[in-house]
């Protein structure tokens, strides 16, 4: 059904053992978490597994959002906001260190975000914005990626006759997608999702879900959800999180189906959150 | 309470109603009349209030009508090419008005001399009357040379600095400190700036009366306005564009040139053209650091290269300050007046116009 | 199913190096920050600048001051205060004889009846007008002295002055004589004071005497002042800034002596601001509350514009407009009979703080109604819903809803506009009237018909001819100063008002 052509690893910056093995592998070390005084993240130590799914479930305001974009530094961008204990590693790489090329991380990780954001530009060039942004200007590269990126996020159909029209003239369901297709069209090896369907109709989350279990199979993914079905139906392993601190971690069947915490299992059962 | 009192109202109403048979006034119709008198407070009051708002638009076309028709006079012709182009394209002179032969004679500067070559001998006893004879086209130049020079000026450092207090800027207590204090810069009157520019670059640095140090006052007078204009627009962009371009891995300019000053664009232009509007109508602020009342030479007539950025040039708010103030009201100096009048405000209002079109136009074209 | 995603070879790892890169990011960001840099250290540099040009005047003006003092000016100043007022004393009875003219014309007399019938009375006022002729006599001769005294003083060269500053005393010291000679002869003459054929004339100049004997009394005070004044009394340094902020007086270039006392300024600049908000608000206000509430679309989408459109015009065309239009119209209409009842009416001066007042409204109109327009716009729509859900019409949901919760909203907007009146500069140069003096407040609301001067006109009618660096120059910036500080005010005043709306509103 799906063929997945892998190539051999072009990037130089891996060198640990088995880079097959470690792809898209990351490992979250007691990491503490503060913006500014407050702090949001108390020892977080989490292993999330390369092409697979994994989600962070919680009640809201336990660091879930925080914790997704410590994956790929968008908290730099937030003033005061710090890392204050522990490590973040990509492949065996401390994503913090003075080294790393914070931009070259963003293009590896990608990020879909809660609120739909497309630009205000065509569909086309939503797809394109990423490859042109990485100096790509070959016009037959770029729509090649922007059909192949559209039709991943199972969105071409619906958008092929109108390429050029804004990326705001669609539905807020595909809206979401295309913001998906761009991400993919950057050929990350990682990718980030903060709640993407919160805003969506049940059919439009239907088709999110059936895409983020076509992509595991290539990318590594991590999605924050609110909806315990949605963890349920589309996550291998599920992180549970209460007041910044990580409760249960666990295959996702193992998770719903008979948590060690109580208070998992009460969230779960919908008792609180 | 009350609820208990309305209560029974409405139960006394009720009880009217059906006690009273149609072809009765019914207490609604009562009601209404007592309605009728807290309609009619209000229908006075929009009224009153209608005619304040048509107010101010008579007063205002009062005197664009004014200035457009007293002004017209100077500035249109009935014959073709229908512009009077002299009045355009000559520098001001002074009039002369004397009686020869039993008619009036009204002469510029040149006429009036060439009229005497003409006539040797002749003795007439000529009243002069300053700038009222030829144009205005040395003003017209001036007012453009410092609009470009001051705006240059200010949107180069003004959107460079918005672009770093809005994208790079750490929002700390410095910053904070200096967005307040260019906020309220931007209302210190612009005499004050003026003076400023009188005393530090006309008699500080040396730079006397000149194009130069009028640029820089105008251009640091609207710097507050297009610093806080343009950071404004350039905030206005939501921060999910650029968190969405970032995280596609653009790096920090990259998202700037791409995906924020594009949209930041329209707004941070419609103040930039509030910002010319503003520059090209002030006077105070180059009364006496870049404007001559009187000046022979066009700005590129000068010896060196140099000199063109250190001579005072002519300029139209001035002109029109000492034609309106310096020289008495009389018939032949109407024509000068209002024709600077309207010339400047055409062209001050063709501006602002240009700058209210485009936001209007980017207002409805642009929304997230 | 399609192929999900094929290579990763599209996007090779980075092109240019890192470290270049990485440099362009800095540089463009260190481009930003450097003009973000030269932006603030030039804007604090004005500041600064002045701040240094104008505190220079303090000491400046104490030197001034000290020079008044040690050159006997200020000696001499205590005579010419007598003068100054045996001259008013004789303006009034002119004043009076006007008046007196003007009833008896009113009850039909000829013009040779009426001399006839005050003979006595111009008799008297030029007896007592000669009074002071010896008084005017030592007062030129000492001025003349002092002035002497001073430019020798101000060159720098003090010897003699002890001798000339004795002689300037002996001879101000026949004030004793001549004043007693005054009280002898002033009497004499008050014996001999007419009575007036109007009755109500009768009564001021009765009061007219009772000023006089208050004058005369005077005379011994002032020949003790004369007695204990000292040129060697030093004056105290807080003078230099007291007489800049209460002095009521602002001369310049005089041969005798400048004073740098803002108080006409700061009055006519207060003035004009109050007479342009007294028309402004209520029609900025107005419009706003029509134009957001009450207007139809289509009339608000072509008041708007015309109405920002209107803060577009050039001030320098609106003060040829008033010069040119509004100044005459004014004092035409006020010498309409429409206008008889109105006590000061006709006026005389077509450029008065009214006029100048009338089109800085104009100028403010637009800045209280754009930023009133967006604080009532900005109630949100729920406070309007409920209270028509609870029957209230219109009118009363403007009053008792939308007004009050955008109330502080419209107090910024009016603050702004008063810093935009009080700022302006060509308006009030050209349309003020440019007078020197504090209005005459004893006219009620004629004082809003009398010519001004303002601290920017002053600015800016003067600053062009100063010498660089002197009292006067650094003066000028102190207005300017003032001027900045009372706009720094205003402005943050505002914002905070701004800030409290957004936080009533949410
Ligand atoms: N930009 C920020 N500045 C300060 N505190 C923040 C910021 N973003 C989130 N927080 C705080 O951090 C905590 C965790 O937030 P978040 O990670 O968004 O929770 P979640 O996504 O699980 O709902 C909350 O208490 C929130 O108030
Ligand atoms: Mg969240």
């Amino acid at each position: 059904m799906v063929s997945v052509v892998e190539m051999p690893e072009k990037t130089s910056q891996i060198t640990a053992s088995g880079p097959e093995v470690r792809r898209g592998l990351i490992e979250i070390k007691q990491l503490d978490f503060a913006y500014g005084d407050h702090q949001v993240l108390h020892d977080v130590t989490l292993s999330i597994a390369p092409r697979a799914v994994t989600a962070f479930i919680g009640p809201s305001g336990c660091g879930k959002t925080t914790l997704l974009r410590c994956l790929n530094r968008m908290n730099d961008l937030i003033d005061g906001a710090r890392i204050t204990r522990g490590s973040v590693e990509i492949e065996g790489i401390d994503i913090n260190a003075p080294g790393v090329d914070v931009v070259d991380l963003r293009r590896r990780v990608g990020m879909v975000f809660q609120k739909s954001n497309p630009f205000p530009k065509s569909i086309y060039d939503n797809v394109a914005y990423g490859l042109r942004i990485a100096g790509i200007t070959k016009r037959t590269l770029i729509d090649e990626a922007v059909e192949r990126s559209l039709r991943s996020a199972a969105l071409w159909d619906e958008v092929k006759d109108r390429l050029h029209v804004s990326g705001y003239g669609i539905s807020g369901g595909q809206q979401q997608r295309l913001c998906i297709a761009r991400a993919l069209a950057v050929e990350p090896e990682i990718i980030l999702m903060d709640e993407p369907c919160s805003a969506l109709d049940p059919i439009a989350t239907a088709k999110v879900e059936e895409l983020i279990r076509q992509l595991k199979q290539q990318y590594t993914i991590v999605i924050v959800t609110h909806n315990m079905q949605q963890a349920g139906r589309c996550s291998d392993h599920t992180a549970f999180f209460y007041l910044g601190r990580l409760i249960e971690f666990d295959g996702t069947a193992k998770i719903f189906s008979n948590p060690r915490q109580r208070q998992t299992e009460e969230y779960i059962t919908g008792r609180f959150g | 309470m009350n609820d208990e009192a309305r209560m029974t109202n409405v139960e006394g109403m009720t009880n009217d109603e059906t006690a009273s048979n149609a072809g009765s006034p019914s207490s609604f119709v009562i009601r209404h009349s007592s309605f009728g008198r807290g309609r009619f407070l209000e229908a006075l009051t929009f009224w009153i209030f209608r005619l304040a708002t048509y107010l101010i638009l008579a007063a205002a076309t009062y005197i664009f009508l004014d200035i457009g028709i007293k002004g017209g006079r100077t500035v249109f012709t009935r014959t073709a090419p229908f512009i009077n182009v002299a009045f355009l394209s000559q520098a001001p002179q002074t009039l002369y008005v004397f009686d020869f032969a039993g008619k009036k004679m009204t002469l510029g500067d040149r006429e009036f001399r060439d009229w005497k070559s003409v006539h040797p001998g002749v003795e007439v006893e000529a009243t002069s009357v300053a700038y009222s004879a030829g144009g205005i086209w040395p003003c017209i130049v001036g007012t453009a040379l410092l609009v470009i020079g001051s705006m240059a000026l200010a949107l180069g450092i003004g959107i460079s600095s918005a672009i770093y207090l809005s994208e790079y800027s750490r929002n700390g207590p410095l910053i904070r400190l200096v967005r307040i204090a260019i906020l309220n810069l931007a209302g210190v009157p612009s005499i004050v700036f003026g003076l400023f520019g009188f005393g530090l670059f006309v008699i500080f640095f040396g730079w006397n009366v000149s194009l130069i140090a009028g640029w820089f006052t105008l251009g640091l007078m609207v710097l507050p306005a297009i610093i806080t204009a343009s950071e404004e627009s350039l905030r206005a962009v939501p921060q999910g564009l650029r968190e969405g371009s970032l995280a596609l891995g653009a790096s920090k300019w990259q998202t700037i040139r791409k995906n924020v000053l594009p949209y930041a664009l329209p707004g941070i232009l419609t103040s930039s053209i509030l910002g010319i509007a503003r520059v090209a109508g002030e006077t105070a602020p180059i009364m006496f650091t870049a404007a001559y009342a009187m000046k022979d030479e066009m700005p590129w007539q000068v010896a060196r290269f140099t000199d063109f950025f250190f001579q005072g040039v002519m300029a139209l708010p001035y002109h029109i300050y000492v034609v309106s103030s310096k020289i008495p009201q009389n018939e032949y100096t109407e024509r000068v007046q209002y024709g600077s009048a309207f010339v400047f405000l055409f062209l001050v209002m063709l501006i602002a116009l240009t700058s209210i079109v485009l936001r209007e136009r980017s207002r409805s074209r642009l929304s997230w | 199913m399609e192929r999900v995603a094929a290579s990763r070879i599209l996007i090779p790892a980075r092109r240019k190096s890192r470290r270049a890169q990485m440099a362009i990011e800095q540089g463009i960001k260190a481009f930003f920050g450097g003009n973000a840099l030269v932006a603030v250290i030039v804007l604090a540099l004005i500041t600064i600048f002045l701040f240094r040009e104008g505190f220079g005047f303090f000491g400046q003006n104490l030197a001034n001051l000290q020079l008044y003092r040690q050159a006997g000016l200020e000696y001499v100043d205590i005579i010419r205060a007598v003068t100054t007022q045996h001259e008013a004393l004789s303006r009034k009875l002119s004043e009076i004889r006007l008046r007196e003219v003007r009833s008896l014309e009113k009850r039909n007399a000829a013009p040779d009846e009426i001399n006839a019938a005050l003979a006595p009375f111009d008799q008297f006022a030029s007896g007592f007008s000669d009074t002071a002729e010896n008084l005017h006599g030592l007062v030129s001769d000492l001025t003349e002295q002092a002035s002497a005294l001073k430019e020798q003083l101000a060159a720098g060269n003090n010897s003699g002055s002890e001798t000339a500053l004795r002689a300037l005393r002996e001879r101000g010291a026949t004030f004793e004589s001549v004043s007693a000679e005054m009280t002898a002869s002033v009497s004499n003459l008050m014996a001999t004071a007419p009575a007036l054929p109007d009755t109500a004339e009768q009564k001021s100049f009765d009061q007219w005497k009772i000023a006089v004997r208050d004058y005369l009394a005077g005379f011994p005070v002032a020949s003790k002042k004369l007695r204990e004044w000292s040129a060697d009394e030093p004056i105290p340094w807080y003078r230099s800034l007291s007489s800049f902020l209460f002095g009521r007086e602002w001369v310049t270039a005089s041969f005798w002596q400048d004073w740098y006392g803002i108080v006409p300024l700061l009055v006519g600049s207060v003035m004009v601001s109050i007479v342009a908000l007294v028309i402004a608000v209520p029609l900025g206000v107005a419009s706003a509350i029509y134009v957001s509430e009450v207007a139809s679309r289509h009339e608000k989408r072509l008041i708007k514009p015309y109405i920002e459109f209107i803060s577009a015009i050039p001030s320098v065309v609106l003060g040829f407009f008033g010069i040119a239009v509004v100044g005459q119209a004014i004092r035409a209409a006020s010498q309409s009979s429409l206008f008889k009842w109105v006590s000061f009416f006709p006026i005389s001066e077509r450029l008065n703080i009214f006029t100048a007042g009338c089109l800085l409204a104009l100028m403010a109109v637009p800045t209280i109604f754009t930023l009133a327009e967006d604080a009532l716009r900005n109630v949100p729509r729920g406070f309007k819903e409920a209270s028509y859900a609870l029957g209230a019409n219109r009118l009363q949901t403007i009053a008792r809803v939308i007004v009050p919760a955008s109330l502080s909203g419209i107090v910024s907007a009016v603050l702004l506009g008063l810093g935009r009146v009080i700022g302006e500069t060509m308006v009030v140069l050209l349309c003020a009237g440019n007078r020197i003096a504090i209005p005459d407040f004893s006219q009620g609301l004629g004082a809003v018909f009398q010519p001004v001067h303002t601290m920017t006109g002053i600015i800016a009618q003067e600053m062009g001819e100063v010498v660089r660096g002197s009292t006067h120059y650094r003066a000028l910036f102190m207005v300017g100063l003032v001027l900045f500080t009372i706009t720094l005010g205003i402005n943050w005043l505002a914002q905070r008002f701004v800030a409290r709306f957004r936080m009533s509103v949410g």
